[in-house]
């Protein structure tokens, strides 16, 4: 089982996550060039500061994109995180630590109840999270009235060492919250390629039945995964709160559709049963330093960052979808089957 | 009696009945409620969701999604009102419109059925593009003044309260819905969704049905562009954003099936209607708007659980049934023989 390190990286040289890191790499070697800025190691690793909650959300939607469901509500989790850390600490007076603790199980609260519909009710994981979607923004925008501040000014003002988790920065360079990020990447990698866990998640995703008569409870394994994105949604709405100074109830309304960008540039099917975390990660930094690099490199207005990053995705799938085309896949297989013909030849010269 | 049976197996009777009820509700704690004006301008109010929806059901019919639609609303509405206002007449921006619904409509159905990329994906990508197309086109600036003659147009009414928008709508949802549930190729689009290998076995072309469901989704979002423009009489660039949610809820609750295969049309533009009175029911009902999205959560949530539990309950019934069937057969062929 063992395998060799030469075998190992011939494994990574073939896998998509390779290629994520070479369109990353192309990407800041073409802005640097640009602009050297860019290259400074404090804006370098700044550039994830605005889309850190996009890749820690995207990190563990893929869990439920591996079980062959589709997460569309953590972008409303985020608002009602951040809402309820606000109206807890100023209006309720908790303690702000007690404020996020409470948030987290709230949002943990929120995924168990879709998740429970998903995997106990049969219903497509889609339509409930979509309803998810309207009803945590609902309730949240409900909460923000229960405070003294008017719900569009948000509510500002947190302690100091709330605000630490954001502006916090390791030797001045590198922020708390991409640490957070790389933790989280770690924590969602063995998850899911070292655990027990992970191994019960990919298999209800490639086949739920058999998962089922294997003896895997697959259906607490599919909600735990609706929880696990909760969870890590209000974990982004902490780190958001904290980073834009105020506590509002639609922050992260328009997270969704870039959330499930990252995953399937990651490699994630949305089938299921395939994906990782490392390629959802590479995926989620791809495109932060794209939306990132553009403007500070090119000037490109800020308001077209929709269209580099559609085009992305576009351009991806197209060339994957390519990739699997049995007319393309044969052509390769003729190439393949010539060189090992004229390899052959070559060989059995020497050996004569 | 027939009819009536019918009606009640009919996958929109039972959002029928829940905006029938619902309209009581509501009329039962405020009888203000069920004044012909107020209730016509529940159906006035609805002509652009009911347009996106219905446009949706044809691509959600085959069994696949379409979240561009609010981003390819705004871009018609874009083009439609840039054309208004330097003066062109509206002929072109009618066209134009449904030009630009049309090629993006047949980008997705390219995508979707020809490079057979998962659809939500696709249009996904689509959604980001024409939306930042959107801000390109307007420069991110408002599109403003148009002419007074095209945004007086949305409050002409027909009869009574009734405006022509609605009536033209609703006669044209009628008509599609006849012919998507009684004409030979209208069914295709079910035929697809609900089961592709069959329907290819048939000789259905499948290809061609999916490209032609995005091409009217992207049609129906230009018109539904258009009656916003008319509506609103300003087009922002983010125009639509969200809308693509609230067409696919619409559908739901209108008993599409998000699996394919299942619903009709008629039932998409109900949910629509019950979709957009949710604001105004609340206010009847004395509560804030601010519940809008809560209720529709709820309203969302508990009809597809409730569904779907019921249908699988069916299912698991119509199993046992034939089980039963098949056994008591058996019986009867063990006990002639002995």
């Amino acid at each position: 089982m063992n395998r060799s390190l030469a075998e190992k990286s011939k494994a990574f040289f073939k896998s998509w996550e390779f290629v994520l890191l070479v369109i990353l790499c192309l990407e800041i070697v073409v802005f640097a060039t640009k602009n050297p800025k860019f290259l400074k190691p404090a804006v370098l690793l700044g550039s994830l500061n605005d889309i850190i909650s996009i890749c820690i959300i995207s990190l563990f939607v893929t869990f439920c994109m591996i079980t062959g469901g589709i997460d569309i509500q953590a972008g409303s989790i985020v608002g009602l995180t951040s809402i309820i850390i606000g109206v807890s600490w100023q209006d309720f007076g908790f303690n702000i630590w007690t404020a996020v603790i409470l948030s987290v199980l709230i949002a943990a609260v929120c995924g168990a109840l879709s998740g429970y519909f998903v995997a106990y009710c049969d219903v497509q994981p889609m339509v409930v999270t979509l309803g998810g979607s309207f009803l945590y923004a609902g309730i949240a925008l409900l909460i923000s009235n229960l405070s003294a501040t008017a719900s569009y000014k948000g509510i500002s003002g947190f302690p100091d060492s709330f605000k630490f988790i954001s502006k916090y920065r390791f030797g001045d360079v590198l922020p708390l919250q991409v640490v957070i990020f790389l933790v989280l990447t770690v924590i969602a990698h063995i998850l899911l390629k070292k655990t027990k866990y992970g191994r019960m998640i990919f298999l209800v995703g490639i086949n739920k039945n058999a998962a089922e008569y294997s003896g895997i409870n697959s259906k607490l394994v599919m909600m735990s995964a609706y929880i696990l994105s909760a969870i890590s949604a209000s974990i982004a709405g902490i780190i958001l709160t904290s980073y834009l100074g105020t506590a509002k109830s639609d922050l992260g309304a328009t997270f969704t559709l870039q959330i499930i960008t990252a995953c399937v540039l990651g490699g994630t099917l949305s089938t299921g049963g395939k994906g990782s975390a490392i390629g959802t990660g590479l995926a989620a930094v791809v495109i932060g330093v794209l939306k990132f690099g553009l403007p500070l490199s090119f000037g490109v207005n800020q308001q077209y960052m929709d269209i580099p990053v559609g085009a992305l995705l576009l351009i991806v799938v197209i060339c994957r979808s390519l990739a699997t085309n049995p007319k393309v896949v044969a052509l390769t297989h003729k190439t393949q089957k010539a060189a090992i013909k004229k390899g052959s030849v070559k060989e059995s010269l020497k050996a004569l | 009696m027939k009819a009536l049976k019918r009606f009640t197996k009919a996958r929109e009777a039972g959002s029928i009945i829940f905006l029938v009820l619902l309209v009581l509700l509501v009329g039962a704690l405020n009888p203000a409620f069920l004044a012909p004006a107020s209730l016509l301008s529940c159906l006035n109010d609805s002509v652009v969701f009911t347009l996106l929806a219905v446009g949706i059901a044809f691509v959600i019919l085959t069994g696949e999604i379409d979240v561009s639609i609010g981003a390819t609303m705004g871009m018609s509405a874009a083009v439609a009102a840039t054309i208004l206002r330097d003066g062109g007449s509206w002929m072109t921006a009618f066209v134009m419109a449904i030009i630009v619904g049309a090629v993006v409509g047949l980008i997705n159905g390219w995508g979707v059925s020809i490079m057979r990329i998962p659809s939500l994906i696709f249009t996904l990508g689509v959604n980001g593009l024409t939306r930042g197309m959107i801000y390109v086109y307007t420069t991110g600036a408002w599109v403003e003044n148009l002419p007074g003659s095209f945004t007086k147009l949305a409050n002409v009414k027909l009869i009574g309260h009734l405006t022509v928008f609605y009536a033209v709508t609703f006669t044209g949802v009628l008509a599609a819905n006849y012919v998507t549930n009684h004409t030979k190729h209208g069914r295709y689009f079910t035929a697809v969704g609900d089961n592709i290998s069959g329907a290819a076995l048939v000789g259905i072309p499948t290809t061609g049905t999916k490209i032609t469901a995005y091409v009217l989704c992207g049609i129906f979002a230009a018109l539904a562009g258009m009656a916003y423009t008319s509506r609103i009489g300003f087009v922002t660039p983010t125009a639509g954003n969200g809308y693509e949610m609230k067409a696919i809820a619409a559908c739901v609750l209108g008993g599409v099936a998000l699996t394919g295969g299942q619903g009709t049309l008629l039932g998409a533009a109900i949910g629509a209607i019950i979709m957009s009175s949710i604001s105004r029911i609340l206010v009847f009902m004395g509560f804030s708007s601010d519940y809008d999205n809560t209720l529709t959560g709820i309203m969302l949530i508990v009809i597809v659980v409730v569904t779907t539990v019921m249908q699988n309950r069916e299912i698991i019934r119509n199993h046992h049934e034939i089980l039963l069937a098949r056994t008591s057969e058996e019986l009867k062929t063990v006990q002639e023989g002995a």
